[in-house]
C-alpha cells in the first residue's frame, strides 16, 4: 500500500511541486484578499482564468502531437467574434451562436492540422502563417470591437448562477472529458504520434489523421476559450486574442507538457494556467511598481520551470 | 534513495524560499499601507484621502510616459492638499484580459477612484460597470470604453479624421490621388479616425484613395508600409495620415528619396514637427492635431469633482488643438527627442469649464 502511494507520488513529482507552488500563491493571496475562499471570489477568479485555462488546454492538445500552435490567439478571437456577432437572443440563440463559433474554431484547427500533416512543414511555420490568415478572417467578421452577448448570461458567468461558479464547472467538465478521451483509442493515438511518430506509423496508426484530429480537438478548446472570453467581456474584440498564444504555451510548459510531444497531463496544464493567473493577480496586490511586476513574474516563472525540470530529471534517474 | 532525498531537499528549500519571498512582500505592503491611513473609509462629501488607481493598456510608449508625468504632477498637488492619499499605476502591457484583472483587483482593494486607458472599447465594460456598482468613481480617458456608466474624457476621433481630410482636400483643390496611412486594423481609434476622414473624402469624388495602408503607430513599420505603397504609386498628390509616427515615416521617405514634398497630414509627434519645420521653406505644408496628454489630468480632476458632489457630465469632449503652418513654431521643439509629443499645459479654468464645475 505504502509502496503504491510512494510510486504515485514519484510519478507526480513535477505536478506535486506545481501544486505546492499554487498552494503558496493561494496562501499569499489569502493574506491580501481575505475574501479569497468565498463563493463570490471563486466565481470572479474562475471567470477570469477560464479563457486561459481553456486556451492552454488547446495548446496542450497540439503540443502532445509534437506540434505547437502560434495561431491559437487568432482562432480564439475568431471564435469570439463569431459568437458575439451572431446577436443571440434567448437560450436557443446562445446555443446556435456557440455551435457556430465552435464549428469555425474546429474548422480552423482542422485546416491547421491538415497543413501540418500534409504540407510537411514545421508546425511553427504553418501556424505562424495561419495566425495571419485567421487574424484577417476575424477582421472580416468583426472589423472593430463590438457584438453583443445577452446581459443575463454575462451576469451569470461573472457573478455566479444561483450561487454556482459556472466557469469552474466548465473546467471540471473539460478535465473529466479529457480523462475519458485519454483512455480511448483516439486519446492514446494522440500521445503515440506525439511520442514517436514513426513508431506509431509502423504500428498501423494513420498518423496524419491523428494529427488533424488533434488540431481539430484543440480547436474545440480554443473555441470554448473564445466563447468564454466573449461571455466574460460581454462583447468581442478582434485584437484581444494575441497574448493568449504565448500565455497558453507558458501554462502548458509550466504544467509539464513537453515541447517534443507525447509527454504531459492535462491536469498539469490546468495547474500551470492557475499558477500564471494567480501570480499576475497577486502581483497586483503587492504594490510593486508595474515594470518590476513584469520582472518578478518572469523570474518566478523561470525559477519554477528550472526547478520543475530539475525535479523531473532527478526523478527519471 | 540519495537522488530522492536531494530532490526532497530542493522541494522543501524552494517552498521555504517562496514563503520567504511572500513574507518580504508583506513587509513592503505593510509599510505602504502605513503611509496610507485606510483611505477607503472616506465616504464624506468632501474629497479626502482618496485612493486612486490608473490602469493603462500600455505604459512604455513615450506618449504614455508623458501622460503619467502630467498625471503624477497633478496627484502630487492633490496629495499636498490632502484630497488624494495614494496613487498606483497598473500596466497591462497590451493584454486586455490582464487589464480586466487589474480593475477587479482594484475593486477588491476598495479603491475610491479608478482611471482607465482602455485596451478594448468593449471588453472592459462589465468590469468597469461592476466597479461603478461598488461605488467607485470610474473615469476613462484617451482610449475609451463604450460603457455609458463611466465618465469618459476624450477627443472626438472622427473629428480628428475629418479635420485632416478637410484640410487635405482643400489643399489639393478637391482632386488628386492620395495614399491613406491608417493605424492597425480592428482598433477603435484607428477605425474612427478613418471613418471621419472617409466621410469627408466622399464629398470630393475627384480625390482617389489609391492605397489604404494599415500600420502600427510606430516609425519603423510605418516607413516600410509607406515605402511599398509609394513605390506602387509614386505619382500621388498627397498623403492622409492619422498619426504622427505615420506622418513622419511618409515625410522621411519622400525626403530620403528626394521626391516632391506633397502635403501630408500630421500629429504633434515631435519627429514630424521638426522635419516639417525644416522643410517649410522648401514649400512643405501640413496640418496637425494632438491627443493632449492633459486628458489624464482632466480625468483625475473630474473624478475628484464627482466625489465632491459636482454634476460632472458623462462625456467630456476635449477640443482638438490645431497646429498649422502659422503656429508650428509654438509646438515644434528642436531641442527635444523625436519621440515626444510637445503640448502646453491646460489651465485650471479650462479644466473647470470642461468638467462643469
Amino acid at each position: 500500500m505504502r509502496e503504491r502511494a510512494l510510486a504515485a507520488a514519484r510519478g507526480n513529482t513535477d505536478l506535486l511541486a506545481l501544486a505546492v507552488l499554487l498552494l503558496v500563491l493561494l496562501i499569499a493571496y489569502q493574506h491580501y484578499d481575505s475574501s479569497l475562499l468565498t463563493p463570490a471570489s471563486i466565481t470572479i477568479l474562475s471567470a477570469q482564468f477560464l479563457p486561459l485555462i481553456l486556451a492552454a488546454a488547446g495548446q496542450t492538445t497540439v503540443m502532445l502531437t509534437g506540434g505547437i500552435d502560434l495561431s491559437l490567439g487568432a482562432v480564439l478571437a475568431l471564435a469570439m467574434a463569431v459568437f458575439a456577432t451572431y446577436d443571440a437572443q434567448g437560450a436557443g440563440g446562445v446555443i446556435t451562436a456557440a455551435v457556430l463559433a465552435l464549428l469555425v474554431a474546429v474548422g480552423a484547427g482542422a485546416v491547421n492540422g491538415t497543413l501540418v500533416a500534409y504540407a510537411g512543414l514545421p508546425p511553427i511555420v504553418v501556424t505562424l502563417a495561419a495566425s495571419f490568415l485567421w487574424g484577417g478572417v476575424t477582421l472580416v467578421v468583426l472589423p472593430q470591437p463590438g457584438g453583443t452577448v445577452p446581459g443575463g448570461l454575462v451576469d451569470a458567468y461573472n457573478n455566479g448562477w444561483n450561487g454556482v461558479a459556472l466557469p469552474a464547472v466548465a473546467v471540471a467538465v473539460v478535465l473529466v472529458g479529457w480523462k475519458l478521451l485519454r483512455t480511448t483509442r483516439h486519446g492514446l493515438a494522440l500521445y503515440a504520434v506525439g511520442g514517436n511518430e514513426h513508431g506509431a506509423y509502423a504500428s498501423g496508426l494513420h498518423t496524419r489523421g491523428v494529427k488533424i484530429s488533434g488540431y481539430a480537438l484543440a480547436g474545440v478548446f480554443t473555441g470554448l476559450a473564445g466563447i468564454g472570453l466573449a461571455v466574460q467581456t460581454g462583447s468581442a474584440d478582434p485584437t484581444i486574442g494575441a497574448p493568449y498564444t504565448l500565455n497558453s504555451i507558458a501554462a502548458a510548459v509550466l504544467g509539464g507538457i513537453s515541447f517534443f510531444g507525447g509527454v504531459g497531463r492535462m491536469r498539469g496544464t490546468v495547474l500551470g494556467a492557475l499558477v500564471i493567473g494567480l501570480l499576475t493577480n497577486l502581483l497586483l496586490f503587492t504594490g510593486i511598481s508595474p515594470f518590476y511586476q513584469l520582472v518578478a513574474q518572469g523570474v518566478i516563472l523561470v525559477v519554477a520551470l528550472a526547478l520543475k525540470t530539475y525535479l523531473t530529471r532527478e526523478a527519471a534517474v | 534513495m540519495n537522488a530522492r532525498s536531494v530532490r526532497g531537499a530542493v522541494a522543501v528549500a524552494a517552498t521555504l524560499c517562496a514563503l520567504a519571498g511572500v513574507a518580504a512582500c508583506n513587509v513592503q505592503s505593510d509599510s505602504d499601507t502605513a503611509a496610507d491611513p485606510s483611505g477607503s473609509a472616506s465616504s464624506a462629501p468632501q474629497a479626502k484621502d482618496l485612493k486612486v488607481g490608473w490602469s493603462t493598456i500600455y505604459l512604455t510608449p513615450s506618449w504614455m510616459q508623458q501622460t503619467l508625468k502630467m498625471l503624477q504632477a497633478d496627484v502630487d498637488k492633490l496629495k499636498s492638499s490632502g484630497k488624494v492619499s495614494a496613487f498606483e499605476t497598473f500596466n497591462a502591457n497590451g493584454d486586455t484580459s490582464q487589464q480586466i484583472a487589474q480593475i477587479r483587483a482594484m475593486i477588491q482593494q476598495k479603491y475610491d477612484v479608478i482611471l482607465v486607458d482602455a485596451g478594448s472599447s468593449t471588453a472592459l465594460n462589465p468590469a468597469l460597470e461592476q466597479a461603478v456598482a461598488a461605488g467607485i468613481t470610474v473615469v476613462a480617458f484617451d482610449s475609451l470604453p463604450t460603457s455609458t456608466k463611466v465618465i469618459r474624457v476624450g477627443t472626438d476621433q472622427k473629428a480628428w479624421g475629418a479635420m485632416m481630410a478637410t484640410w487635405l482636400a482643400k489643399k489639393l483643390d478637391g482632386k488628386g490621388s492620395v495614399i491613406a496611412m491608417n493605424g492597425p486594423a480592428g482598433v477603435a481609434v484607428s477605425e474612427d479616425r478613418w471613418s471621419g476622414a472617409e466621410a469627408v473624402f466622399k464629398k470630393y469624388p475627384d480625390i482617389k484613395i489609391v492605397s489604404n495602408v494599415h500600420s502600427e503607430y510606430n516609425l519603423a513599420p510605418a516607413a516600410q508600409a509607406f515605402a511599398s505603397a509609394y513605390s506602387a504609386h509614386s505619382d500621388i498628390d498627397g498623403v492622409f495620415s492619422q498619426g504622427g509616427a505615420l506622418s513622419a515615416a511618409a515625410l522621411q521617405t519622400l525626403v530620403k528619396q528626394d521626391k516632391k514634398l506633397v502635403p501630408i497630414t500630421g500629429e504633434n509627434y515631435n519627429g514630424f514637427l521638426k522635419l516639417w519645420q525644416t522643410k517649410q521653406k522648401e514649400g512643405f505644408s501640413s496640418i496637425a492635431t494632438a491627443q493632449p496628454n492633459y486628458l489624464s489630468v482632466i480625468a483625475l480632476e473630474a473624478a475628484i469633482a464627482k466625489r465632491e458632489g459636482a454634476s460632472v457630465p458623462q462625456d467630456i469632449t476635449v477640443p482638438l488643438p490645431e497646429i498649422t503652418d502659422d503656429n508650428l513654431a509654438q509646438y515644434a521643439k528642436p531641442d527635444q527627442p523625436d519621440d515626444s509629443y510637445p503640448i502646453g499645459d491646460i489651465s485650471q479654468s479650462e479644466i473647470d469649464k470642461l468638467i462643469g464645475k
